[in-house]
């Protein structure tokens, strides 16, 4: 705006005769004047200054009578007041014409200068209207401009606070989810402790008891066959039953049959009493908890998905128990592993690592598999980000770890490994009475 | 105030005539000078015009020589009453010594006079001049019609403001030169306190009106119109 001319007019400025007048308009009736009869012609103003003249130059008009001439002058008006006049010079022998032509002269410069008065006015004013209307509308354009330019940030701000919502809100689902789903195995897994427990208490114990009744029953039967080995045809028959009943093998493999059954029934239980402690569904709190121990009990849970020939190199350097909440650290635990369990069919090499780094306590877990491709590293703590098929997982395994980790102030990071197949550091503060 | 020029002993003073379209504000003009003598006014000019609506403005100059030899005209605006000229207005009531409200007592204008009193009031704040201490007076015009105003609602109307309201015809010309004489005495005690023009000019308040309010001998026309 400031580039723009700036018209100070006020609607009322005194106009003098020289701003309103140009030689234009006063020439052409001055040299008719002189045409007509006049000698010479002067138009002057207030301070009788003479703005034009015509005519003969001897000097001007009002300075003293030239003798054989006349004068005579008619004012000249700016909204009926005088300012400046006209006066005409002329032979004593044309006095007669020079009021006449003084008359139309005069007259004729009284209407250019009024209608020159009108014409200024009206131009300055529109002009002045012009230029506030367009003072105006470029105030009113950046006004405009500024609120559009807000709006347009409220809804690029709104799209971000959306995102940022969205992704908040996602990462709360995700919790809620990893809570339920941890509730629900912890569940499951003391309604099957319980199930399981008491069949497999009166199995095992029945057990026992089978062995000791078998054992009697066996003794009772070698009485038998040892009383009737002198008789003759009896015993013959005896021995042939005897051997075509196998009861020599079946003697020697009943211990083992029952040796393993109870091996079974004991390992079903530890498995059972595994589960249990793993979900830690008694311990909501923090606790302290052996990691390397709890490495190995994930472990063997993962047995049935662990692929056939799979190698575990263990390096547990964890000398002291841990403080941290169980069921979330069995969480950690499972997710990790059954990752890495599930990156190769076959030939799996899994190395599991423990330890204590500084104030950090550090787990390491490392397989052989297909890896993370590098561009979707970032992306594989995202919830509900998978790749694999429909069914294959629902994405939040790794999310889990990562909530968790960062509940603890630690933290989870995917290496890739130059020879192939993936590392996962997790590493978390100690706590203070930790070591 | 337009001019004010010590040396040259030149004041050029600005009074305007504000107030809806068509309620009388050129005809106000026109009556001034059909009514007040040609010995110390000029000529009305009225610029431009469309179907009688007043576009720019239009001027009636008058003239006052104080016994100091200091030369005074006042000039005298109209406005354009119509809305869409707001600049126009804007730029006519700038440095204004002294205004008059022309409203419309029709019934039917009521909202028209107050929103145009309300533009008024804007465009004064605008070109930064002050409402209270600004001299202004307000004519009821067309009191020769059915269907107005009385006289009474007016008077409540104003009474609170202390604004003079003056009634009048100005079609029928009562009225009007009493709306502007008042108008110049307010402007007077304005200058006076400002200017010293009595006591430097030796000009008074009477002599100022008297001067540039000379009504032509038994016009006769002044009678109905007044003040309420």
């Amino acid at each position: 705006m400031s580039e723009r001319e700036n018209i100070d007019y006020v609607v009322g400025e005194e106009k003098r005769l020289i701003d309103l007048l140009t030689g234009d308009d006063v020439m052409p009736l001055l040299q008719a004047a002189c045409r007509a009869g006049a000698s010479r012609v002067e138009v002057r103003d207030e301070a009788q200054g003479i703005l034009w003249d015509h005519g003969l130059s001897t000097g001007s008009v009002g300075s003293g009578t030239l003798p054989g001439f006349v004068s005579a002058a008619e004012e000249l008006m700016v909204e009926g007041e005088p300012v400046g006049d006209i006066r005409l010079l002329a032979p004593e022998s044309c006095a007669g014409v020079l009021k006449t032509i003084l008359a139309l002269v005069g007259g004729a410069l009284n209407t250019v200068i009024t209608s020159n008065l009108k014409r200024m006015l009206t131009t300055e004013i529109h002009t002045r209207v012009i230029n506030q209307s367009y003072d105006e509308l470029l105030a009113i354009n950046a006004r405009l401009t500024e609120s559009e330019r807000n709006y347009r940030e409220l809804a690029e701000n709104l799209e971000t606070r959306v995102q940022q919502r969205t992704a908040e809100l996602k990462q709360a689902y995700a919790g809620l989810v990893a809570q339920q789903q941890m509730a629900s195995v912890g569940r499951l897994a003391a309604g099957v402790a319980h199930e399981i427990n008491n069949p497999l208490g009166f199995v095992h114990s029945n057990l026992h008891s089978l062995q000791t009744y078998l054992q009697r029953l066996v003794e009772m039967l070698q009485f038998y066959r040892a009383r009737h080995s002198a008789d003759g045809e009896a015993a013959a028959e005896g021995d042939a039953l005897w051997r075509k009943l196998k009861l020599d093998f079946i003697l020697e493999d009943l211990d083992d049959l029952f040796r393993e059954s109870i091996d079974g029934a004991e390992r079903v239980k530890s498995i059972v009493s595994d589960l249990k402690s793993f979900s830690h569904i008694d311990a909501l709190g923090t606790e302290k908890i052996e990691l390397d121990v709890e490495v190995d009990r994930a472990l063997g849970l993962l047995a049935h998905e662990t692929p056939p020939g799979t190698r575990i190199v263990r390096d547990y350097r964890t000398i002291t128990p841990v403080t941290c909440v169980g069921g979330q650290l069995s969480q950690v635990l499972l997710n990790l592993l059954r990752n890495a369990l599930q990156s190769r069919s076959e030939g799996l090499l899994l190395e599991v690592a423990t330890g204590f780094s500084g104030d950090q306590v550090w787990l390491s877990i490392a397989d052989n598999g297909s890896g993370i491709p590098e561009e979707l590293r970032s992306r594989v703590f995202e919830p509900f980000f998978t790749t694999r098929e429909v069914g294959g997982g629902i994405g939040l395994g790794l999310t889990v770890v990562h909530n968790i980790l960062e509940q603890w102030g630690g933290r989870v990071d995917i290496v890739g490994r130059p020879e192939g197949g993936t590392r996962v550091e997790v590493r978390w503060p100690r706590g203070a009475d930790d070591g | 105030m337009i001019e004010y020029d010590d040396i040259e002993r030149k004041m050029v003073l600005k009074l305007v005539y504000y107030g809806p379209a068509m309620s009388g504000k050129t005809t106000n003009l026109l009556q001034l000078h059909e009514q007040l003598q040609r010995n110390g006014r000029g000529d009305l000019m009225v610029l431009d015009t469309r179907d009688d609506r007043t576009i720019f403005f239009d001027l009636l100059p008058f003239f006052l020589v104080a016994p100091s030899g200091l030369k005074i005209k006042v000039k005298v605006y109209t406005v354009p009453g119509q809305v869409k000229h707001d600049a126009t207005r804007k730029a006519v009531l700038q440095r204004a010594d002294g205004v008059a409200f022309i409203a419309d007592s029709q019934h039917r204008e009521r909202a028209s006079n107050v929103n145009s009193f309300s533009n008024l009031e804007d465009n004064l704040a605008l070109v930064g001049l002050d409402i209270d201490t600004l001299p202004l007076v307000v004519q009821y015009n067309k009191r020769d019609l059915p269907d107005i105003v009385s006289e009474e609602e007016i008077h409540n109307s104003w009474q609170s403001t202390g604004i003079p309201v003056f009634c009048a015809s100005a079609l029928k010309g009562w009225g009007v030169v009493e709306t502007f004489r008042r108008l110049v005495a307010l402007t007077y005690a304005r200058l006076d306190s400002r200017f010293l023009l009595e006591e430097r000019h030796g000009l008074d308040r009477d002599a100022f009106v008297a001067g540039l309010v000379r009504p032509r001998a038994a016009t006769g026309v002044g009678e109905r119109g007044g003040e309420v």
